[in-house]
């Protein structure tokens, strides 16, 4: 068949079935003049079917005249004598012109047909292998290979985006280059260029499409299959890109939680390491002064264990923040809940203070309130440390439209302004702090927590004297 | 005198806990992980369990769980997490209390105690329960203060019935949507908090700092008996009214 459908055969191909039907014709004789218009009309038929219109034409022309000039009498002559027989020959021309076109198209529609199903199947195969495959590397490797079988073409070349915002071609069956400055425009334009190829069919330089921005230029030359094939296979190239990436996504985020979650165990573990022994011990002392009655030495040593276990919280804090394992989860509380809580949890270093509290109902942030609680915790635990025994230190909530602040004033000795920023950082402790136990690490935790949690800590001279400790939160609505 | 089980890997703390809860008439037992743990409870009756979170081959959360399947024993946690999401995690599993390590063995004894006053195998609250000048009726629906009713709305008596019917115990956000509404669907924390509020408006002697219905900041609330805790009681507060 396709040995029959070559090029520049059609026409001759198609005279010489006519002429052979004639002669075959010829040889049974005395057929009658309908059976020989019939068999005629088959010929005429048929090569509309195999060579298709042009042929088709051709062979309806030389069947009308072979008619007329072997078997309408007068016989070998183009003349006709009886008029009935030229109405006679003029409905077999247009019959046979109407034929050959309508097998032609018929012919026609049922390639176009065939030729969908096969792109349709081969796209089905090639959607097939692109999903099946989720490592960008091995996708690229068999993608040009797949994708040459699928627009059955000489050669696929696959340039992509590199990371420097250039394109460069990642993957490629053998065979002739490809004109790169046609890449450039497919990939800076987003415009498809196509053209006939010397290797045969089509040349394509097709955008390669994520969304609507480009990913890539698939070329295809010596395209066989439709252009719209083609674009179909660039689409569908683009889908699988994407989705190769997104998964690519989803395995490092996968792969960070896990790396977030071990850490927190680990932690949690040194947690429980270090703070265990100091339990037994606080535990073994206020037993055995339970038994021995109380003694200024186990008073000495229960408070020395509060003020070690203290210092490991403040470490394994700063652990936690610096391992980036500390992120916030927030919701929107009351700013008074959270001066509740601190209170409630830090009471103790406070003990030996009068505190005053004065609410602000009301005043909502959305912050990690165990976060922001500990912060808080830092600021009254500093001002416990630095004002004298007895006095007076005052907690308030000020909200205005757009700022929750939770202060803390003491009536210490204040601090110079020099140094309020410096006391923020890691480790510095100022000389006059020297008799205070602690780590120099409370202020640094606290602002990390507050910044996490998207507010400040700063500290302030306090009206008359003292120091105003303060964190300041956007204001949240309900 | 009650039978406690007291679960910790470390030997020093077990020896702790143990003189501590003897000294204070309790009888011990130890164990020194969560499979040890779980054998011994099979074997004897409990009224209390004591157990730390992290240990090994398995650990509190997963002790506390299996000993849930088998009984309601009031079950106190040692930990030393200080985030409140982990605490509400094994709360929800099961677990009526914790104290954080380093604890005061003061504070353990009493909150052992507190969960101790619990009868054994009453889920449900005593038919009249008495704390401070109140006086609470399950099966007449009334509570009296001061002998003078006072007016509940019906999630106001749930609440309270759901927290008197664990003295002692911490119940989390989501244990009492659950109790109460029967669904945490739908309910928020918030719509708690009012209810809570107006609960101790009604019934303690100083709404703004409650002696009997305590909150666990981030973590849910608490009905104390009586008050059990010296320390958070002996920090001086003065409260000036709002503005």
């Amino acid at each position: 068949m396709s040995l029959l459908r070559r090029p520049g055969v059609g026409y001759p191909a198609a005279a010489l079935l006519v002429v052979a039907t004639v002669g075959l014709l010829k040889v049974f004789h005395g057929l009658t003049d309908s059976t020989v218009a019939l068999v005629l009309l088959l010929a005429v038929f048929l090569s509309a079917w195999i060579w298709q219109s042009g042929p088709g034409v051709l062979a309806a022309l030389l069947a009308t005249a072979a008619f007329n000039f072997f078997f309408i009498p007068p016989l070998y002559t183009f003349t006709i004598q009886d008029p009935r027989n030229v109405a006679a020959l003029f409905v077999f021309l247009v019959s046979g012109l109407l034929i050959g076109r309508l097998s032609a198209l018929a012919r026609r529609r049922l390639e176009l047909v065939e030729a969908e199903r096969r792109d349709l199947a081969a796209l089905t195969r090639l959607s097939q292998a692109f999903l099946a495959d989720t490592n960008r590397e091995s996708l690229l490797g068999v993608a040009v290979d797949r994708l040459r079988n699928a627009l059955q073409a000489e050669r696929i070349s696959l340039w992509l985006a590199d990371e420097h915002g250039g394109i460069a071609e990642a993957a490629s069956t053998p065979g002739t280059a490809v004109r790169s400055d046609l890449v450039e425009l497919a990939w800076k334009q987003g415009n498809s260029a196509a053209f006939p190829s010397e290797l045969g069919g089509t040349d394509i330089y097709l955008p390669v499409p994520v969304g609507v921005q480009r990913a890539g230029v698939l070329v295809a030359r010596g395209l066989r299959s439709s252009e719209r094939m083609a674009e179909a296979c660039a689409q569908l190239l683009g889908l699988a890109l994407e989705r190769e990436r997104f998964l690519a996504l989803a395995r490092a985020a996968e792969e960070t939680k896990a790396s977030d979650q071990m850490k927190s165990t680990l932690l949690a573990a040194l947690a429980h390491d270090l703070k265990t022994p100091v339990a037994a011990a606080r535990g073994a002392v206020e037993n055995w002064a339970a038994s021995a009655g109380p003694s200024e030495s186990a008073g000495l040593a229960l408070d020395q264990m509060k003020a070690l276990s203290r210092r490991i919280d403040e470490l394994m804090e700063v652990v936690r923040l610096d391992s980036g394992v500390a992120r916030p989860r927030r919701e929107i509380v009351a700013a008074e809940e959270i001066v509740e809580a601190a209170v409630a949890r830090f009471g103790d270093a406070l003990a030996d203070h009068s505190l005053l509290l004065e609410p602000q109902p009301d005043a909502l942030v959305e912050v990690d309130p165990g976060q922001v609680t500990e912060a808080l915790g830092h600021g009254l635990e500093n001002a416990a440390g630095y004002s004298p025994r007895g006095s007076r230190i005052q907690v308030r909530v000020e909200a205005d439209a757009d700022t929750v602040r939770l202060q803390v004033l003491d009536t210490g000795p204040g601090i110079d302004d020099a140094d309020r920023e410096r006391v923020f950082e890691r480790f510095v402790r100022l000389p006059a702090a020297e008799r205070t136990p602690g780590s120099g690490l409370g202020l640094s935790i606290a602002r990390s927590l507050v910044a996490m949690n998207g507010g400040r800590v700063s500290l302030a001279a306090a009206p008359g004297r003292g120091t105003l400790f303060e964190i300041a939160l956007p204001r949240a609505r309900r | 005198m009650s039978r406690v089980l007291v679960a910790d890997d470390d030997g020093a703390i077990r020896k702790v806990v143990r003189d501590a809860l003897e000294r204070s008439g309790h009888e011990v037992e130890t164990a020194a992980d969560g499979e040890e743990a779980l054998a011994r409870f099979d074997e004897g009756a409990f009224d209390l369990v004591v157990a730390d979170w992290n240990m090994p081959v398995l650990d509190g959360f997963e002790l506390v769980r299996r000993i849930r399947k088998r009984a309601q024993v009031p079950i106190l946690m040692l930990t030393v997490r200080s985030e409140e999401r982990d605490k509400v995690r094994l709360l929800d599993a099961g677990a009526d209390d914790y104290v954080t390590k380093p604890f005061g063995v003061a504070e353990l004894v009493a909150r052992a105690a507190a969960l101790l006053r619990r009868r054994p195998g009453l889920a449900e609250a005593p038919a009249v329960f008495r704390f401070g000048r109140v006086e609470f009726d399950r099966e007449a629906r009334s509570v009296l203060r001061d002998g003078r009713p006072v007016h509940l709305t019906p999630t106001e008596f749930s609440l309270l019935s759901a927290l008197l019917s664990k003295p002692g115990a911490v119940w989390t956000h989501r244990q009492l949507m659950g109790a109460v509404w029967g669904t945490t669907a739908g309910v928020s924390s918030d719509t708690l908090r009012v209810h809570m509020g107006s609960l101790r408006r009604k019934l303690e002697p100083d709404p703004d700092r409650p002696r009997y219905i305590r909150t666990e900041p981030w973590v849910g609330y608490r009905f104390t008996p009586e008050s059990a805790e010296g320390k958070r009681a002996s920090t001086r507060r003065d409260s000036l009214p709002p503005g």
